[in-house]
């Protein structure tokens, strides 16, 4: 027994030993991992995370301050959209922050909201307003959305990143912290080698690993500006979106309760919501039965969620040209600052949405402490 | 449970730290009966869910007493019909009408071992081999051991008592060598196999999609098959020989001597002697109650000298056409089981009449040539590798696949890859003698307790690492059978 505790504890000294030395090495050559002044995680793949999940998880500590701050949450096109930088300047009273994830329906941005909350005082959550980016694709179905062969099924690209370093721990009933949120920026002081060496491994392979795969190379913004979508790629886009969706017509009503319970949690918290709805090409809108599934649902979700003090809505379907889209879902670049503008024109205005009090109202606003 | 989990290693330090703390045999035995509950109820939500396997036990125990009681013939067939049936039924073979089917989920991962274990016992037991009583609590132990439990080795009963019966001995060396076996283990399961197997993934995930596979030249698509059907067989290697690196290290460590599962087996010459290296315990089970008795049973009925060395080749096609089939419940694995079958007995055919054509001498001559072995080597692995496809292929899909390549583009595959494995061969063991020649190993530096630890030290952090890039710890493959 004794010598099986000996080579434990041998062991156990020789890791530490030499992870310390890693680490130690990477401080010195690579400065920590940061979200930047504000975070966007647009420019994730430029920062050390790599990618929108690892930054959003990673990066977050950063909004526990009691600074108005508004949090834009949805898929890729609230990321190519609503662009945080130009967000900024037109909303001068508030911090912009994005942490969009490509890919994310409604549960996933329950999990990112989860995230925040959990490294919020109750003072940072009174200061924060979410704006939820909505679209058909945001309402997928877990079962279709999280179910690939890489992955354990239903785990999101949240969940990987969870448990990706030991930050917590898979139950049953979900995921468990092991690392309480206020240690978060120890522990990723402390995964510091990991996420160099992944950055490092990544920028070494890319160009087997885009041969491979045969990707194409992203489009420029100038490209994008340009680039027409044929009655061809329409019917492709199409049929991979009814693909994507797990191949219905319909989408399911636990997805809409999903929202309706992230409002509610946000609320609760003390934060405020704004729910836009993202417009999408006529094209595609007129052709997709899901988009009628969509709107059906929708429409008196957000009627019962309007009345609710703290809850916005904004609803921009109407900028659905389709010479304004350079795909099937994400907008020119060129109209993003119109999309930015309005938003930030809803959050400024003296209409409807004051009715909402979005930290206009002194008994929840920054003025207020 | 799963064997690459934290909660595992812990699990298994507590089982080692506690068969270590008294030196009586019966304390031990004690601690193995609670670890393999802990470990078997560690699978399921609900105590129904075991009610199939304690049965299966149950009846495993019953027959062996019957048997032991009495050993018959009738007594021993009557108890094997009862087994292998009460098998297929639980295991839900596809050929089975739902029926007579439980219609509740349960454990059925570890049958497949346990009925190995208990025919070898019952057949032991018919032959006056097993004298004396067995206990119950033996044959839990025996046969629901933790460590071999999911997937073997198949340790025999015999060897399995005597250890039982020997306190532990442990000094410095032998927990190093355990702790350094168990690591090995991981570094197999969790960075060689997890990479092959997400290699693998990718170019099967393109081969098996229509419209990508379409896009796909043939020439193409024949290299992405066989480059799929290489990196599974890397894959399963790892996977599973790391997983025996794991239980026999911790079987040192718990008191057990686990029999070894694998002898490079991509050193194998011919396809039987690879059968003598891959899964040795499983080959020497079937060796042992198949295709000895059946042999014994064709020789007795032809009885001429010149047909003996086809009698081999017929017992051959028939032991692995059976092992074939018992790796899964589907139809594909009777095709499995066919081609596992041919390749021995084309193997052994071969034997025979290359003997017969040459003479003992300059045959023996032949095989031991260098270009000789490599091409053996290379044909044996090119043939294992194709035979695997049915592990990861429905028959649908190998239709398909079979259909696209055509006799012709099939055997080019064949031979593509025997060629390419064999020129592998020849360049690895050249590099291999050239980094013998450096003797790392022998020097003192390297030898001692700090240098030796900060080594298991480099292999942990590996492993660590490698498992942060997945997004999920890679499965134990051969559970599933």
């Amino acid at each position: 027994m004794k010598l099986i505790v000996t080579q434990v504890a041998r062991l156990l000294a020789a890791v530490s030993t030499v992870y310390a030395l890693l680490l130690l090495a990477c401080l010195a050559l690579v400065p920590l991992g940061t979200g930047g002044a504000r975070l966007d995680s647009a420019h994730a793949s430029n920062s050390l995370f790599l990618t929108e999940p690892k930054y959003v998880f990673l990066a977050r500590p950063q909004l526990d301050t009691a600074t108005d701050k508004l949090i834009l949450l949805g898929a890729s096109n609230v990321l190519v959209g609503l662009r945080q930088e130009q967000l900024q300047p037109r909303l001068p009273q508030l911090e912009v922050n994005s942490l969009a994830v490509s890919g994310s329906n409604i549960t996933e941005v329950e999990q990112v909201v989860d995230l925040v909350l959990e490294v919020q005082s109750a003072a940072a959550r009174r200061h924060t307003i979410y704006a939820i980016g909505l679209w058909y694709g945001l309402f997928a179905d877990d079962s279709a959305r999280w179910n690939t062969p890489d992955r354990n099924a239903g785990d999101t690209d949240i969940d990987i990143e969870r448990y990706r370093y030991g930050f917590y721990r898979r139950t049953p009933n979900g995921s468990v912290p092991l690392l309480p949120a206020r240690y978060l920026r120890a522990g990723t002081v402390l995964i510091h080698p990991y996420l160099v060496l992944d950055r490092a491994a990544r920028d070494l392979t890319k160009s087997l690993r885009d041969s491979i795969s045969g990707k194409a190379a992203p489009m420029t913004d100038e490209q994008r500006n340009r680039v027409v979508v044929s009655k061809a790629e329409q019917d492709k886009f199409l049929a991979f979106w009814r693909d994507y969706m797990g191949s219905t017509d319909e989408l399911k009503q636990s997805q809409f309760r999903t929202l309706r319970r992230v409002v509610d949690k946000i609320i609760a918290s003390g934060g405020q919501v704004l729910l836009v709805d993202l417009p999408i090409p006529a094209w595609h809108s007129q052709r997709s039965a899901l988009w009628r599934s969509y709107a059906s649902q929708l429409e008196p979700t957000l009627a019962a969620l309007q009345t609710r003090p703290g809850v916005a809505v904004l609803r921009m379907s109407d900028d659905n040209r389709d010479d304004d889209f350079a795909d099937e879902v994400h907008p020119r670049p060129r109209v993003a600052p119109l999309w930015a503008a309005r938003l930030a024109k809803t959050l400024n205005s003296e209409g409807d949405v004051r009715q909402a009090n979005l930290l206009g109202d002194s008994a929840s606003g920054p003025h207020a402490e | 449970m799963t064997l690459t989990s934290f909660s595992f290693v812990a699990f298994a330090l507590a089982v080692a730290l506690l068969s270590n703390a008294s030196r009586n045999t019966q304390w031990r035995s004690w601690v193995l009966l609670l670890a393999n509950a802990v470990f078997i109820a560690s699978y399921v939500d609900r105590p129904l869910q075991l009610a199939p396997l304690v049965a299966f036990l149950s009846l495993c125990f019953a027959s062996l007493e019957i048997v032991r009681r009495r050993p018959s013939s009738g007594a021993l067939w009557s108890a094997l019909t009862v087994l292998v049936c009460s098998f297929i039924l639980l295991k839900k073979f596809s050929f089975l009408s739902p029926a007579w089917l439980l219609r509740f989920p349960y454990l059925s991962m570890g049958l497949s071992y346990v009925l190995f274990r208990a025919l070898h016992l019952l057949i032991d037991a018919r032959q006056g081999e097993l004298k004396e009583s067995v206990s119950a609590k033996d044959f839990f132990n025996y046969t629901c051991n933790f460590l071999t439990f999911t997937a073997g080795p198949i340790q025999r009963f015999e060897d399995y008592r005597a250890q039982r019966e020997r306190p532990i001995q442990l000094d410095e060396g032998k927990v190093f060598r355990a702790f350094s076996r168990i690591t090995r283990g991981f570094l197999k399961v969790a960075a060689v196999s997890a990479v092959f197997n997400n290699l693998f993934a990718t170019i099967s995930g393109h081969l098996l999609d229509p419209k990508l596979a379409s896009g796909l030249s043939a020439p193409t698509f024949a290299l992405a098959l066989v480059t799929a059907a290489v990196c599974y067989t890397i894959y399963l290697y790892f996977n599973f020989s790391g997983y025996v690196d794991i239980v026999v290290g911790v079987g040192w460590l718990c008191g057990q001597e686990l029999p070894e599962n694998f002898d490079q087996p991509f050193l194998a010459r011919s396809f039987l002697d690879f059968w003598s290296r891959w899964h040795m315990t499983l080959s020497n089970w079937f060796k042992t109650y198949v295709f000895n008795p059946l042999l014994k049973v064709l020789a007795g009925r032809f009885r001429s000298a010149k047909a003996g060395p086809y009698l081999a080749v017929v017992a051959f096609f028939v032991t692995f056409a059976i092992m074939g089939v018992w790796h899964g419940t589907t139809a594909i694995f009777v095709v499995y089981g066919l081609v596992l079958g041919a390749g021995a007995s084309v193997n052994k055919l071969w034997q025979v009449v290359a003997t017969q054509r040459l003479g003992k001498k300059r045959y023996k001559a032949l095989a031991e040539s260098r270009p000789a072995i490599y091409s053996s080597r290379g044909l044996t692995l090119a043939y294992f590798a194709l035979a695997l496809t049915c592990l990861w292929l429905d028959l649908g899909q190998l239709r398909t696949i079979l259909g696209r390549l055509g006799v012709l583009g099939t055997m080019a595959c064949y031979l593509g890859l025997a060629t390419a494995a064999a020129v592998g061969f020849f360049v690895w063991d050249s590099f291999s003698a050239r980094l013998r020649l450096l003797r790392v190993g022998e020097y003192e530096l390297f030898r001692g307790v700090p240098a030796r630890n900060l080594g298991l030290a480099l292999q942990v952090l590996l492993i660590v690492t490698v498992a942060s890039f997945f997004h999920k710890a890679p499965e134990f493959v051969y559970r599933a059978f």
